[in-house]
């Protein structure tokens, strides 16, 4: 589901425009997240930071109450179906949030150094399959890392043309060898 | 012109020459050359003038503390830096530098007439002189002292260069790579933890650098220094970072680094930062600052020519130039002792070695001895000669406190070492105490508040052996806090100069010290008699005497004047140092320049700009932008021709006639779910919501505990337990902040749940009369004719193909709707709306007319119409608050005797009596312009516009009492004339609201 | 640049992940009608202002967006410990011995 379209910019690490998918902010009490797993056919995590992923499907807890849930597009309407009929009994919300955020992929041996450059994280403890909001020069991300040199950077659409600057930016940085 | 160069001396590559040029004459270097040390192997110790008086200076050292020798140096358009020390800046072909604070010329300066007017330039001279009268300030003194105040010419021109940040976290961070933090290296790394070691020179090594002569485990210094620096370099764990500058130490080991990365280039190389800031977080940090030479205070220990013994012996050692042909050292400290010896060897005819002391090791009598040197003990320098450059030194000797008949000796060079100052700058960063030591007249680190070690000469200790040593018990150290075991690791150390000294005040003089000009603070031009003047005239502390006098106050930051200055106070205060003090040091470490700060925060990216999906839309069709919170918005779309004023009126004049669209996208929504969401927003808001049915919208509104208005927001019900509340643009975040912080922790038995989904949706805005006969066409799912969705209704359907929440609303008084689609359809949107619209010559309209037609209405801006002081009822919206309730968020205090007073400023409308005027925003209100000055104003206009519409100004204002000022005149005195004006209500445009009701 | 840890993360994290939300364990009363105008403008407005240990609300809101609680000294500035909201403020005179 995450095809890259863009072509790459100049520098070490390959920076891609993640086309459209279908992406849930979830919230929903702890106690009740048995319910949500099997509305999302996904066993959500429970501890901040970790994620799930499994056919098309992943799920990452952000907060004590709150998941990131990805999906195929095509699926959306399907996803909230699936937990409308459970809200009469379990109260939650599920909000449609595919728009909300652009989703830049990230990969190469210097993702994480190209990272480094705004992101005031420790990055090595953040481990593959991961997920963590933080920010990244002053905006407000989700952080996914998918493997030791893939990253996501989820970035609200009006913060995308900044930070999508800066990080060409820093990556032709890199590219110079300074 | 005579070379100073030694052969075979030196680190710097004799076979690669590089040319450069200072003041326009052209000298020649070599690779590994600072511009100091180049200058003075072509015989130049002129390298500046001082501050006040304008004598001629040479360089003092030969490192970052440097207070004299501070050059311009410049490559080209925006690249021209002031200030820079010349002992840092290395040289490349074709570096082009210049001296300061001269005119017409560094040899000769018109300025230096002020050391002739030296009793007129004491302590406090600023406090002093600039006094009376008054009336000089504006046309002498201001003038006077901005012309001779500031350092260097301010550079004028854009800067083209880029600079670069990053974060780094790792295990032991090492700041010095001499003798002890290279040793804390070795131990450390062995452990495979993270080790970072950073040094402000272009090479690593410190004091070795300068110290060949010592040998390492059998090895002379420089390849041990060689294959140390080759096994860390290897080492996957270890990263080595020169040009280096550790600027700042912060809470819980943040350390922020300055690394210089093309400063020594000839070539830029494409997109390579000059410098970049690194904000590191170490686990445990070891502090190998080493120690800095402290000057001797005497009578011309400023001339050129005059400087430490540490920083010849560098010159010598480590660049190959000898400072002179016939340098006297003058010293309290066996450390000068060396650097005679070494310029001896070097062919130097030493004058002689002139110590305060009497009593000197055999051993280095032994050796000046056998170099054929005079040793002079027992004595004091009373004053030296030369203009540009030190032609002599007068010497005493000094028997039972008695200073005796003068010799004088002729030098070229006169290299004073008055024993050393641990440096302890980054320690003191972090607020760790230091502890006085009387013996050596030192302070050294006492309790610590942060994971850190210090190794070496920063602690006091001398020698190469003992340096090491303390080096590996620091690397051991740390490592052992992270929980790990290292091996010892061992040195053997030959030839080792290990030694001591005193320290002094000011040196005993046989004529008066009130005439001697004897420097402490170089660059700031302070004397020993300045601090004794300060102390006399009241000074206590010496962070007065530093105020008055503005010793340390220089780009040195202290490094060569507090410990002087210190000695100085309290010997005239008759107090120990401690109790004197020690002014605080800062960051930066060394001058640093606002790229490293700002980093990629310039140009484009100098501040987080938000654009909505329809900006690239306006930024085709020509809009002008204004910022709004981060966002830049469309203020409005001028067609060729027009002015501001033109295009609004034609975007208002539209709107009101036929159809506007306006992108609305940057409006805060924030989805309010959960069972007792119903619940949550009658405690948040004003107004009641129980009642409000699905598919209907109200206008809510939000105040702080305090009862003042904080935002407001048409709000629309969804389902049962599910709103749509939008907030002002600017307000977005702080609302769903301020929600969150209710119900997380004053209601967190409510089941709901708040997710922002600002930018989830594009929104258009509709208004006009022809507003429905445009949409009508395109919706599908919904009836919006008049009675099936009458005005405030708020619906789920498709708008042109896209999924859409449809309001129908108006902030303009017309007939008005707003759509709202996932955000990556907004632009599409537009366009096909447009489309549409264009058989209605519909008109894209931006925030100017907005504000304008919402002003005519009379509804308010948060923000601009308030500003946090202002309450519903001053605002004539009481209407908006559900009295019936029992609570909710700012209730109580609404029957606060402050705010039911009457005399409170109300928001009132403001017709002026000549129409044509529109008032300025922000202008003062008085009831009587001819009261005498100064006025009482009552009140301010807080918007005011040109309305189209009704052919005159309008404009809103907060007056106090204003609702009961209505009809009377009040006046709004501005420059040159005074505007009559009316107080109205604020509905100033259809008061009956008969235009939304278009069928 | 401070690190706080947020006990919900149960991690430890740069201060730019977190804002300040003012004195901590300040409850809204709940029925304020039944407030005098003297007791309601203590509520807004009376804070204690210590020099040393302060309890106060910090938001991780870069991060899990949870409030919670601090007690930290304003001397220097050092976070003694955190605690989540509606947990009672913590026993100082224990801290204090800890240090």
């Amino acid at each position: 589901m995450n095809a890259h379209v863009t072509p790459n910019s100049p520098g070490p690490v390959s920076l891609t425009i993640v086309p459209p998918f279908a992406r849930f902010s979830l919230r929903i009490a702890a106690a009740s997240v048995e319910a949500a797993s099997k509305a999302f056919g996904l066993e959500l995590p429970v501890k901040i930071g970790q994620g799930q992923a499994k056919d098309g499907r992943a799920a990452w807890c952000l907060g004590p109450d709150e998941w990131l849930l990805h999906a195929v597009e095509t699926e959306t309407v399907q996803i909230m179906e699936a937990f409308a009929r459970f809200r009469p009994e379990t109260p939650h919300s599920l909000t449609l949030i595919s728009d909300r955020e652009i989703t830049i992929a990230m990969e190469g041996a210097r993702a994480a150094e190209l990272l480094s450059v705004a992101c005031p994280i420790d990055l090595a403890r953040i481990h593959p399959g991961m997920a963590k909001r933080t920010v990244f020069d002053s905006a407000q991300v989700v952080l996914l890392r998918d493997g030791p040199d893939h990253f996501r950077l989820e970035v609200w659409r009006s913060f995308f043309p900044h930070v999508h600057e800066l990080l060409q930016i820093a990556n032709r940085e890199l590219a110079s060898g300074y | 012109m005579t070379s100073f160069r030694v052969k075979d001396r030196g680190r710097v590559k004799a076979d690669r020459p590089v040319r450069f040029s200072f003041d326009g004459v052209a000298y020649e270097g070599c690779e590994g050359d600072t511009v100091a040390s180049a200058l003075l192997a072509n015989g130049v110790h002129l390298m500046g003038r001082g501050f006040k008086y304008h004598r001629p200076r040479g360089p003092v050292t030969a490192g970052s503390e440097e207070p004299n020798a501070l050059i311009g140096t410049s490559r080209g358009v925006g690249r021209f830096e002031p200030n820079t020390r010349a002992t840092v800046q290395e040289i490349y072909q074709g570096l082009t530098t210049e001296s300061q604070n001269k005119w017409p010329s560094l040899k000769f300066d018109v300025g230096a007439i002020n050391d002739r007017l030296y009793m007129l330039f004491s302590a406090g001279f600023y406090y002093k002189t600039f006094m009376w009268p008054r009336s000089f300030w504006d046309k002498v003194y201001e003038p006077f002292i901005r012309r001779a105040a500031g350092l260097g010419k301010a550079p004028v021109d854009v800067d083209p260069d880029h600079y670069a940040s990053r974060y780094l976290y790792c295990d032991v961070l090492i700041v010095g790579a001499g003798p002890s933090g290279l040793a804390a290296a070795l131990a450390a790394a062995q452990t495979g933890v993270n080790v970072v070691v950073v040094d402000e020179h272009a090479e690593m090594g410190g004091s070795l650098l300068s110290e060949p002569s010592v040998g390492i485990n059998g090895k002379a210094a420089w390849d041990w220094l060689e294959a140390t620096l080759d096994e860390l370099g290897r080492l996957p764990n270890v990263r080595l970072m020169t040009r280096t500058t550790a600027i700042g130490y912060y809470h819980q080991n943040m350390i922020a680094l300055c690394q210089k990365l093309t400063d020594h280039l000839a070539e830029l190389p494409t997109d390579a930062p000059r410098e970049r800031m690194w904000r590191v977080r170490a686990k445990q940090v070891v502090l190998g600052q080493g120690a800095i030479e402290r000057p001797l205070v005497f009578d011309g220990n400023d001339r050129p020519g005059v400087m430490l013994a540490s920083a010849a012996q560098t010159y010598l050692n480590r660049y190959g130039v000898k400072v002179g042909n016939r340098p006297v050292i003058l010293t309290s400290h066996d450390s000068a002792w060396y650097a005679a010896f070494d310029l001896a060897d070097a062919g130097a005819k030493v004058g002689a070695i002139v110590d305060t002391r009497n009593d000197i090791q055999a051993a280095l009598m032994q050796q000046a001895k056998a170099r054929g040197i005079e040793t002079l003990t027992g004595h004091t320098a009373t004053a030296t000669s030369g203009r540009l450059r030190v032609k002599s030194v007068r010497v005493n000797p000094v028997r039972g406190g008695r200073v005796g008949k003068a010799r004088t000796i002729d030098c070229d060079a006169l290299l004073m070492s008055g024993g050393w100052t641990p440096s302890l700058h980054l320690f003191s960063h972090t607020k760790g105490s230091l502890h006085w030591d009387a013996e050596e007249n030192v302070y050294l680190p006492g309790q610590q508040t942060e994971e850190c070690h210090i190794a070496g000469a920063g602690r006091g200790l001398w020698g190469i052996a003992a340096v090491l040593e303390d080096g590996v018990k620091a690397g051991t150290a740390a490592v052992r806090a992270l929980g790990h075991s290292c091996d010892a690791v061992r040195f053997d150390v030959s030839d080792d100069r290990t030694g001591n000294g005193v320290t002094h005040k000011e040196l005993a003089t046989d004529r008066s010290p009130g005439r001697a000009k004897a420097f402490i603070d170089f660059q700031n031009d302070v004397t020993a008699k300045d601090i004794r003047l300060a102390v006399r005239e009241g000074m206590r502390s010496i962070e007065h005497v530093k105020r008055y006098t503005t010793n340390g106050m220089a780009t040195d930051q202290g490094k060569m004047s507090n410990m002087n200055g210190l000695m100085i106070a309290s010997d005239a205060l008759q107090k120990e140092a401690p109790q004197v003090g020690l002014t605080t040091f800062r960051p930066p470490y060394t001058p640093t320049t606002f790229g490293t700060f700002a980093g990629y925060h310039k140009g484009s990216h100098f501040e987080l700009t938000r654009k909505t999906p329809i900006d690239s839309w306006a930024e085709e069709h020509g809009a002008a932008f204004e910022p709004v919170a981060l966002w830049r918005r469309a203020w409005y779309f001028p067609k060729a021709g027009e002015t501001m004023h033109m295009a609004v009126s034609r975007e208002c004049k539209a709107t009101r006639e036929s159809i506007g669209i306006f992108d609305a996208s940057t409006l805060g929504k924030i989805e309010v779910s959960g069972p007792d969401a119903v619940e949550f927003m009658n405690r948040m808001y004003t107004n009641p919501w129980t009642k409000l049915a699905p598919g209907r919208c109200r206008y809510g509104l939000l105040l702080g505990e305090d009862g003042f208005i904080r935002d407001d927001g048409v709000i629309g019900r969804m389902r049962d337990d599910l709103f749509h509340v939008t907030t002002t643009t600017g307000g977005a975040a702080r609302v769903l902040n301020m929600m969150e912080d209710y119900l997380q922790t004053e209601w967190p038995d409510l089941k709901v749940w708040l997710t922002s989904t600002t930018e989830e949706w594009a929104t258009i805005a509709l208004n006009g009369p022809n507003a429905r006969k445009l949409l009508a066409p395109l919706v599908e799912g919904v009836d919006i004719s008049a009675d099936a969705f009458p005005h405030m209704s708020v619906a789920e359907c498709t708008v042109a193909g896209f999924s859409s929440r449809l309001f129908r609303i108006s902030f303009t008084g017309e007939l008005g709707f707003e759509v709202n689609v996932p955000a990556r359809h907004g632009r599409a949107l537009w366009k096909k709306l447009m489309q549409a619209g264009r058989q209605y010559d519909i008109c894209p309209y931006g925030t100017e007319t907005m504000h304008v037609l919402r002003a005519e209405k009379g509804y308010i801006i948060i923000g601009q119409d308030t500003d946090g002081t202002v309450t519903p009822q001053d605002a004539g919206i009481g209407w908006a608050i559900g009295k019936a309730k029992p609570d909710f968020v700012g209730k109580r205090s609404l029957s606060r005797p402050d705010i039911v007073a009457r005399d409170r400023k109300h928001l009132v409308g403001l017709l002026t009596d000549d129409p044509k005027i529109v008032l300025e925003e922000g202008a003062q209100i008085v009831t009587d312009p001819n009261q005498p000055l100064p006025m009482k104003m009552i009140g301010h206009v807080t918007s005011s516009y040109w309305s189209e519409a009704l052919g005159r100004s309008i404009a809103m204002a907060l007056v106090a009492g204003g609702h009961e000022k209505m009809d009377q005149t009040l006046y709004i005195p501005m420059p040159g004339h005074t505007v009559a004006a009316k107080v109205t209500g604020t509905v100033f445009y259809d008061p009956a609201g008969e235009r939304l009701k278009v069928e | 640049m401070l690190l706080i840890h947020c006990p919900y993360c149960d991690d430890t994290l740069p201060e730019l992940e977190f804002a300040y939300a003012g004195e901590a364990h300040i409850a809204r009363p709940s029925d304020p009608s039944e407030l005098s105008d003297e007791e309601w403008r203590d509520f807004l407005f009376i804070r204690s202002n210590a020099r040393g240990v302060h309890a106060e609300r910090w938001r991780h809101i870069h991060g899990c967006a949870r409030y919670f609680n601090a007690l930290r000294d304003t001397v220097s500035d050092k976070f003694l410990r955190t605690y989540k909201a509606g947990e009672p403020r913590p026993d100082t005179s224990v801290q204090e011995a800890v240090k």
